[in-house]
């Protein structure tokens, strides 16, 4: 009987001092936040959870918005949008094109742009006596 | 020995018609120094009856401006499907453009003719800037260009 008051003792001890240590101890930023302004927040406001962190659908709502929320387009569907449409809008009215020829904006795997030589046999338009592709030079 | 022959001369019977068909075509295409950005040039054959045959080259890679090649873009509606594996960058003023490939033998002779769209950022279109029948004969003499191209060559 005493040794199981004496075990039940010191487990009660043991997770007396670890519970307590876990309650009070963090204070290790999150997302560089101290724990403790975010607690304070979360105890001052009704609505406001941690769940905003990473909810950036809730837009303008919540002190923690601008945690996980920086206004960015995720959904990467812009990957193949024209960055000078502005500039394209007011080529047409002049009825010329720019000469940025550069390639860095072109969308691989639109069906608009065609395949650069070297890349894919020449056409088989009749033309081309073999599938050897045109070499070219320029100078 | 006797079944080597007939091998070679079988080979040889087979290989050479499609020697025949095809010939090494070497365009040249001079610019003036017209003082502006990069042409865009296109460079297609239309057949004896003055349709659309094909295209061969097409200098210049954003589709977007393929609609100031009017003749051409009249012709393909664009179409990108006839330029893939035959497209490159746009040539420079004063520059020249060599392209070497091999054409089929019946373009030549049989009245089929070459053209060359051009167009230039801030300037006027040029469609069928250039137009020559494909003859043996015409190998090897410049033809001048109406607005951006100084001559154009093709050698056989």
């Amino acid at each position: 009987m005493k040794k199981t008051l004496t075990l039940l003792v010191a487990s009660t001890a043991l997770s007396a001092t670890f519970g307590l240590a876990a309650w009070s101890g963090p204070s290790a930023p999150l997302y560089g936040i101290p724990l403790d302004a975010v607690s304070a927040g979360a105890d001052a406001s009704n609505t406001p959870s941690l769940m905003f962190v990473s909810d950036d659908d809730d837009e303008g709502r919540g002190w923690l918005r601008w945690l996980g929320d920086d206004d960015d387009d995720d959904d990467d569907d812009d990957e193949c949008e024209d960055d000078d449409e502005d500039e394209d809008d007011e080529d047409r009215r002049k009825n010329k094109y720019d000469d940025d020829d550069d390639d860095d904006d072109d969308c691989s795997g639109s069906i608009d742009t065609p395949a650069p030589a070297g890349t894919v046999a020449p056409p088989q338009n009749g033309l081309f006596g073999t599938d050897t592709p045109p070499q070219v030079q320029v100078n | 020995m006797k079944s080597v022959l007939a091998t070679l001369a079988l080979t040889t019977a087979l290989t050479l018609p499609g020697l025949a068909m095809a010939r090494p075509v070497t365009l040249t295409t001079q610019l003036k120094n017209y003082g502006g950005d990069g042409a865009y040039l296109a460079v297609y054959v239309t057949d004896p009856q003055g349709a659309y045959a094909g295209s061969l080259w097409m200098a210049g890679r954003k589709s977007k401006y393929y609609k100031h090649l009017t003749d051409w873009y009249r012709f393909t509606g664009g179409d990108t499907a006839q330029i893939n594996g035959i497209t490159g960058a746009s040539v420079g003023a004063g520059r020249s453009l060599k392209i070497s490939l091999d054409l089929a033998d019946a373009l030549f002779d049989a009245g089929y003719t070459l053209h060359i769209d051009a167009a230039v950022e801030d300037r006027r279109d040029s469609p069928n800037e250039i137009s020559v029948p494909l003859t043996s004969d015409g190998a090897g003499t410049a033809v001048t260009g109406r607005s951006y191209i100084a001559n154009f060559t093709y050698d056989m």
